[in-house]
């Protein structure tokens, strides 16, 4: 009896943690073409979800259904066990934040953010507290008689961020909300969601075409292309162990050869022999990360174990502060090393021969179409 | 030293004139046109409306209140003035909420479409406002298709022309363009985004379009009543064709005083008038925008 008690209330934990919103093949279809095509995805609750792609590869389109703004032509949209495609947007109870910010220009900051609880029927005095409540968690306090084009992008952001928290929604929708602000106040920024996020355990989707975001501020990202899900992984999944080209090369930067594998573990490469994890065969494209790459001086003697070695010709050094980026020749593929620049003094000068290496392991494999 | 090199290496060209200079010669030949073609006239038409008519159309030039005096205690022009104004205002709310819809619709749509409604939309202002008013008296007569039509349904046929309800019909319809052309240069502010943030946040369709669109298209709603309303005081051909000389309007009157009666220093005082309702318009208008920002 005891037991069951215990082991009921496991499953309800679990399914709590499970899917608090789930993407049910959801499609959306422009003419012939698919923006979205049958696009599965569980969000655990309390998760921070980036989807990830370049332009046009459908993740705003996936918001905005989520969002309700847009109608799918197929799937469904699940949110806490109950299907919610058909709502219309303001029964959803998301709050979103525009990457425009789409700030209500014609009110004070405090309004904005009063917003959505009036709507909710919200009783005054609540609301005043809630609104308060809202901007202190954003900074903002001293700015709520202001009208938004009195303030910057940041705190425009922030007050975006405020409105669309106060009504405490089931689930925060980000579309690219940093995008329009510069690098160092990104930065910021990226931490402020992140810990806001966290400290009210709120289920959230980040629309982004940055990785530099989706790593360092998700908990899951999900890469997209062409309206399909190329990976979902942890960050750490996606740029160490990418499974297809595209995810390797669009999050992080890589060096990309081309090669004949044997199905023994080497491919060949041009005239050079490299070293694979796996035995995959036949085409393949190998990549490799430019800063675990690492330059040497040629150097006669065999590659050392778990090592692999190709030799080339230094074509160009370039600066760029905290980074070197050596861009080295092999056999007519540029080949890029990138090391922590040493108070700008360069390796070699260029047309220096040069020799480099790098982990077995740090090797990637893909499959390629003869 | 070195700020003489930079002189003499790039030649700063210096405007033979101030900031101030240029902009006045650029505004001259508008001011001067201004002046001539339009202060002027009015001045003279403030002198006039201190002269004596003289029957037969005749003026003595002198310095009486006559005309002003006259006007204050005669209860027909007071009623003419504040007819017209009612009138008018009713021209310009009833075309605002016609043609608003549509400037709402030509703003959201885009492409070929947008180009296609607007000349739908500026086309009836190729035609002269005479013309369409005459298709109008077509429209409305009493055998007309529109009373026919009425009367075919079963009601008592009402009377179209002839009347205010024709003049209102007739206005409203030569107005609309200019409406929502002012309409449409006012929705500058009306993202599609933050009426779809207002729909996010739990606001239905017409709340959102109550506590955010028409807020934010006051601009040009104010805009569009300011200039319909201008236009519907003024304007006497309509008016006079559809109202048929029962309708009795200022621009009507200032016509019959000064084309049939001959009494110029009267049609003065009313024109005189005129202008200072659109004053007090633009005033109002004035205070519209300080207050929607």
């Amino acid at each position: 009896m005891m037991h069951q008690k215990i082991l009921s209330g496991t499953l309800t934990a679990l399914t709590d943690r499970d899917a608090h919103l789930r993407l049910d093949g959801l499609t959306k279809r422009y003419g012939d073409t698919d923006a979205v095509a049958a696009l599965n995805l569980n969000v655990p609750k309390g998760e921070l979800v980036a989807l990830l792609g370049p332009s046009g590869c459908g993740k705003t389109t996936t918001l905005r259904m989520i969002a309700g703004l847009i109608t799918p032509s197929g799937g469904r949209i699940v949110v806490g066990g109950s299907d919610i495609t058909r709502m219309p947007v303001y029964k959803r109870d998301m709050g979103l934040v525009f990457q425009s910010y789409a700030l209500f220009p014609h009110m004070t900051v405090a309004k904005n953010v009063a917003f959505g609880l009036e709507m909710r029927g919200v009783p005054k005095p609540e609301i005043e507290r809630r609104v308060t409540e809202a901007l202190a968690m954003v900074r903002l306090e001293s700015l709520a008689g202001r009208k938004p084009r009195e303030l910057s992008g940041g705190q425009q952001q922030r007050v975006a961020l405020a409105r669309a928290l106060v009504i405490r929604p089931s689930i925060l929708l980000l579309d690219e909300p940093l995008s329009n602000l510069d690098a160092k106040l990104r930065d910021e920024m990226r931490n402020e969601i992140r810990d806001i996020q966290q400290k009210l355990g709120i289920t959230a989707v980040f629309v982004t075409h940055d990785q530099v975001e989706a790593l360092s501020m998700c908990d899951k990202v999900v890469v997209m292309k062409g309206g399909k899900l190329e990976q979902v992984g942890t960050p750490v999944d996606v740029y160490e162990r990418p499974e297809t080209p595209f995810v390797a090369s669009f999050v992080g930067r890589t060096n990309r050869l081309e090669g004949a594998a044997r199905g023994d573990g080497t491919v060949s490469v041009g005239g050079a022999t490299l070293r694979v994890p796996g035995r995959p065969n036949g085409p393949v494209e190998i990549m490799m990360r430019p800063h675990r790459v690492r330059l040497a001086d040629v150097d006669a003697s065999p590659a050392g174990e778990g090592t692999n070695r190709l030799d080339g010709r230094l074509t160009r050094v370039t600066f760029v502060g905290d980074l070197l980026q050596y861009h080295v020749d092999v056999n007519g593929a540029e080949l890029i090393v990138e090391a922590a620049s040493d108070h700008g003094r360069f390796f070699r000068a260029v047309g220096t021969p040069v020799t480099l290496s790098w982990r077995i392991e740090d090797t990637m494999v893909f499959r390629r179409a003869a | 030293m070195s700020v003489a090199v930079a002189e003499s290496v790039i030649p700063v060209p210096r405007p033979a004139l101030g900031r101030v200079g240029t902009a006045t010669l650029l505004l001259l030949p508008i001011a001067l046109v201004n002046a001539v073609g339009f202060l002027l006239p009015v001045l003279n038409l403030l002198r006039m409306s201190f002269n004596e008519a003289l029957s037969g159309g005749g003026i003595r030039e002198t310095f009486t209140l006559a005309n002003w005096v006259g006007l204050a205690g005669d209860s027909f022009y007071l009623e003419l003035i504040l007819n017209s104004v009612v009138v008018s205002l009713t021209i310009t709310a009833l075309t605002l909420v016609l043609s608003y819809p549509i400037a709402l619709y030509l703003h959201r749509s885009s492409g070929r479409w947008r180009t296609f409604l607007t000349v739908l939309v500026i086309s009836p202002l190729l035609t002269s406002a005479v013309v369409r008013t005459y298709g109008w008296i077509a429209l409305l007569a009493d055998q007309g298709p529109i009373t026919s039509a009425i009367a075919a349904l079963g009601f008592a046929p009402p009377r179209l022309m002839f009347n205010t309800t024709g003049v209102v019909i007739g206005l409203v319809e030569i107005l609309m363009p200019y409406m929502i052309l002012s309409l449409l240069a006012g929705f500058g502010r009306l993202d599609p985004r933050v009426e779809e943030a207002a729909m996010t946040l739990g606001a239905r369709p017409v709340k959102t379009f109550w506590r955010v669109v028409l807020p934010l298209t006051l601009p040009g709603i104010a805009l569009g009543c300011l200039l319909c309303f201008v236009l519907a005081v003024s304007s006497f051909i309509t008016p006079k064709l559809l109202g048929g000389g029962r309708v009795f309007l200022l621009a009507t009157e200032i016509y019959d005083q000064a084309i049939v009666t001959l009494n110029w220093p009267l049609a003065s005082t009313l024109s005189i008038l005129v202008l200072v309702i659109f004053g007090a318009a633009l005033a109002v208008y004035a205070r519209i925008l300080r207050a929607i920002d």
